[in-house]
């Protein structure tokens, strides 16, 4: 499907919705294909000892597999459908069609037309958006995905799993879970907004178990690039290396309160769900951000900056437009401290007479963004990097903890008043500036949005998470017991 | 659009024989779905999503494939068909394992379903004023109730099935449901309660007395106002008397999952090797059937084009059946049952419940109450947790202390723990009333696949059930 066959199915949508009597109209036109391939297995039968070969394969998930081959799980097929917002009397309905089929998109604006009717009107609607022209060139598109081979990710996966299993004998266990997406949109308005953008993404995840001295402990990496990653071989390392490390945990002797290191990876998986939220201008509308009232005034220490950019070349992201036909465009969120901006969809931006910062998109709890509404999300939302590694950041801290890998619990932070406590399964006990050994799993407390005025040094290792660029950070006044 | 989808079956299954596979079969569908939601007397979400598209297994070698595609033309529905024989030769190169299908009748029938008043036949404003008749009854019950929250929900089209043994299949899905939620406040207490109903039936089904808009949340309402009141229940082991809700989750959610097909041939389900064996007392017997007459989801076909038997998966006591697809039969030398499903056509079929519930027994229920000394009464469930050795624990939605027969007060927190072969050979009184149902709400995940499920029993009594257990 190209461009011009995506806005058609738009404009016929906008202008059937006109027909049947809608004020406005929208039509989100989506299409993708993708590939997930899935390996999970105990790897070697000469390691592990019994042979279940059927248990892998009726599954198709979970437990063995024999000796270097397996049984994976492979999805692939093509999606596409049209979300339509339709407007009555300052009254919005939505529905969706998982077809691009003239009939049954038609069939869809009837149905959000009819929602429409059935609504009472909206104080705060003002309109839909009108046509803006692009600012960024848009996000990569890399061929090297969009024409991927089935048989090329499997040889991936197949690697990986080998590399995985022959880090350490203790491995017992590797998944690795590979996946492709081309996707391309159109969004079209009544008010003349023809707006078209497609994309290429590449995840990766690898996750392992060892087992040793009575203990079972797993850990993992995850890659998420627009662009195709063939050299997977240091992640997978990395994964079982990180596994590895975190055998022969011990305890935590007290409580420990003070200063923590999070890793980048850690760090990213508070913050991304957490922040977001209280930069939401829905949000600090509606009085739920502790952001209400505070753009211009300090915020954090003086050293932290952030900045949401939707316009970055490499971003995942990235596109010329949002999921309602605005450009995307680079909004600071956090200058030396200060609160300079907060995110804007057309809705809340019009509701306080502003410009929308473009950052209206449509991932949601509907596993096809067509079947979600818009909501207000970060692009590319990346804290300014500061300087050292890890272990730079390590050295600084005389007695204390550092927080690594993945947390657990993560999304069960109050997103309103920023209280977390989440268990780190991959922490370690920092002793003279250096790792003295793992943490059994350990509950990690505190508040993100007091953290941020507690930055006591920050990284200059950044790695991007998908929406989300970090570094590692020292973070003072953690609670820490296990 | 129904003779496009069953065009382009017939063509993709040509496709997939010409392209060198052994066997091809594909599912069409075009169904749509609506969710009402309102909170208090405001309707909040109203989402409609419209599902059309085709999947596609090949089978090739030792192994199989599976790809979709919801854009109908030659390019796209052929590509599928490729990539699906792709990932099956990628895979038979890469397992050691043998997939292969049990043999069934081929079956050319179209079933249609008509009811009265059937959802695409009634207004949307009629759908959302049947969600805030529930809230405005419920509101007026009392002051203390706090929030209401009600819901409408449908799901209704048609699901085409061709494979290339020439099996052919269609059938008309139907599912509607109404509910609702009270949260009633008093001082620093609260407390909730619900009530629902629903199944493969019209939405005359909402006139009929019991199950009215306006019943459903005063019962809602009042049980939320007597939870304002109850006691905590007594942790310990107590006789218990299950009611049809609670006896359909723990029928499917504790024993049903032991029984299937995919479970059993990994030899991960503890009833693996035990057909034949005594695992209850002889009053109990648990089934599972595609179209049961007391209510439920209705399945004429599973996914793979095979007719939904009634399988007796535990007959007066005595393991009798597991739960097949058609790859599980042949793997375990039975016959296909129709249990193979899959959540819409972007995913394979696997083996998946359908209508699982413990068959009627004897006893009157007010009989069975009379002869109940001193225990709990627990009725419907809000949740729990299941293990795989068939370990549970369920959180009850209400509950009554009883005593010499009679409910004495109600209790709150009432949590049943235990193990499911436990539990059937301490069942000693099953009761006639059979009641199976089903919601458009959600419904049963496996594998990243949802499914829609009917689920019941009859009023049960049951020895020295261990209560309490819940922080």
């Amino acid at each position: 499907m190209d461009e011009h066959e995506l806005l058609e199915i738009g404009n016929k949508a906008v202008k059937h919705a006109q027909e049947l009597g809608a004020d406005e109209a929208e039509a989100y036109v989506y299409i993708e294909s993708q590939i997930t391939v899935q390996f999970i297995g105990g790897i070697f039968a000469s390691r592990g000892g019994a042979v279940k070969g059927l248990k892998g394969a009726f599954m198709r998930i979970a437990e063995p597999w024999i000796k270097k081959k397996g049984l994976p799980q492979i999805k692939s097929g093509v999606k596409a459908g049209v979300g339509i917002r339709s407007v009555v009397n300052r009254a919005m309905g939505f529905a969706s069609v998982s077809s691009i089929e003239e009939s049954k998109v038609l069939e869809g604006v009837e149905e959000a037309t009819k929602i429409a009717k059935i609504r009472p009107p909206d104080p705060n609607w003002v309109s839909l958006p009108g046509v803006k022209k692009p600012t960024g060139e848009g996000g990569i598109y890399d061929k090297r995905i969009s024409e991927i081979d089935v048989e090329k990710l499997l040889d991936l996966c197949t690697g990986c799993c080998v590399t995985m299993g022959d880090f350490d004998r203790r491995i017992v266990q590797a998944m690795i879970m590979l996946g492709t997406i081309t996707a391309s949109f159109a969004a079209v308005n009544t008010h003349g907004v023809e707006a078209y953008d497609r994309g290429t993404a590449f995840t990766a995840y690898f996750g392992a178990k060892a087992k040793g001295g009575g203990e079972e402990v797993s850990s993992g990496e995850v890659l998420v690039s627009r662009s195709y990653t063939e050299d997977l071989q240091p992640l997978a390392l990395s994964a079982s290396k990180r596994t590895i490390e975190s055998l022969g945990k011990k305890p935590l002797a007290q409580k420990y309160s003070g200063p923590v290191v999070f890793e980048n990876t850690s760090w990213n998986e508070l913050f991304s769900v957490i922040f977001p939220a209280g930069i939401s201008a829905l949000n600090v509308q509606e009085n739920r951000s502790p952001y209400r009232g505070k753009m211009g005034t300090q915020v954090a220490k003086e050293q932290l900056s952030m900045i949401d950019d939707g316009t970055m070349p490499e971003g995942v992201g990235t596109m010329k437009f949002d999921d309602e036909g605005v450009p995307r465009q680079r909004t600071p969120v956090i200058e030396k401290g200060m609160l300079s901006g907060i995110l804007y969809d057309n809705y809340t931006a019009k509701r306080e007479s502003l410009e929308s910062t473009g950052n209206a998109n449509r991932q949601g709890r509907a596993s096809s963004p067509y079947a979600n509404q818009p909501a207000i999300r970060p692009t590319n939302l990346a804290i300014q990097a500061g300087k050292g590694t890890l272990a730079d950041l390590i050295s600084e801290i005389k007695e204390g903890v550092l927080v690594k890998g993945s947390l657990t619990g993560a999304l069960h932070s109050n997103v309103i008043t920023g209280d977390f406590s989440v268990s780190a399964d991959n922490a370690f006990k920092i002793e003279k500036g250096e790792i003295a050994h793992p943490l059994k799993p350990c509950t990690v407390a505190g508040n993100l949005y007091d953290a941020l005025n507690s930055i006591v040094t920050i990284g200059g290792d950044s790695r991007s998470f998908g929406n989300i660029i970090c570094p590692s950070l020292i973070i003072d006044k953690i609670v820490v017991s296990t | 659009m129904s003779s496009q989808i069953e065009d382009f079956m017939d063509r993709t299954i040509k496709h997939a024989l010409k392209l060198g596979a052994s066997f091809a079969e594909v599912k069409g569908e075009d169904t749509s779905t609506l969710n009402i939601e309102a909170i208090n007397k405001e309707i909040r979400t109203v989402s409609k999503v419209h599902s059309i598209g085709i999947g596609v297994r090949v089978f090739y070698g030792k192994s199989n494939g599976f790809s979709f595609s919801n854009v109908l033309d030659e390019e796209n529905v052929f590509r599928a068909t490729e990539t699906a024989l792709k990932i099956a030769k990628a895979s038979t190169k890469r397992t050691l394992i043998s997939f292969r299908l049990a043999p069934v009748k081929t079956v050319q029938e179209k079933k249609t379903t008509n009811v009265s008043k059937h959802p695409k036949e009634v207004s949307l404003e009629d759908k959302k004023e049947l969600c805030l008749r529930e809230s405005k009854t419920a509101l007026g019950v009392s002051k203390s109730i706090a929030n209401v929250t009600t819901g409408f929900g449908e799901y209704f089209g048609t699901i085409y099935y061709a494979n290339s043994e020439g099996t052919k299949t269609s059938y008309e899905p139907l599912l509607v449901g109404l509910r609702v939620a009270c949260v009633a406040k008093k001082g620093t207490t609260m407390v909730d309660a619900r009530e629902g109903h629903g199944g493969s039936v019209g939405l005359d089904t909402f006139e009929e007395e019991a199950h009215t808009p306006e019943k459903m949340a005063e019962n809602a309402a009042n049980w939320a106002l007597e939870k304002l009141k109850a006691k905590p229940a007594p942790a310990g082991k107590f006789d218990a008397l299950v009611d049809p809700r609670l006896a359909g989750v723990l029928a499917h959610e504790s024993f049903g999952h032991l029984s299937e097909g995919d479970f059993v041939v990994i030899g991960g389900s503890p009833l693996t090797g035990k057909m034949g064996q005594e695992l209850g007392t002889k009053d109990v017997s648990i089934l599972d059937e595609g179209l049961p007459e007391k209510g439920g989801y209705n399945l004429p076909f599973d996914d793979e084009g095979v007719p939904c038997t009634r399988v007796e998966i535990l007959k007066k006591g005595i393991l009798n059946r597991y739960l097949q697809s058609r790859i599980t039969a042949k793997a375990l030398k039975a016959e296909p049952t129709g249990n193979a499903r899959s959540q819409d056509y972007s995913f394979e079929p696997i083996v998946r419940m359908r209508n699982t519930y413990f068959d009627a027994g004897s006893w009157k229920p007010d009989e069975a109450l009379k002869e109940f000394k001193r225990g709990i009464y627990a009725i419907d469930t809000a949740g729990g947790q299941v293990e795989d050795t068939g370990t549970f624990l369920f959180k009850a939605i209400r509950g009554y202390w009883v005593e010499n027969g009679e409910p004495k007060y109600p209790l709150r927190d009432v949590a049943l723990t235990g193990n499911i072969l436990e539990l059937l050979k301490r069942i000693d009184v099953v009761c006639n009333d059979l009641e199976i149902s089903t919601t458009p709400f959600g419904g049963c995940g496996k594998i990243n696949q949802r499914a829609y499920v009917g689920t019941g029993g009859p009023h049960l009594k049951v020895r020295d059930v261990l209560f309490g257990g819940v922080s």
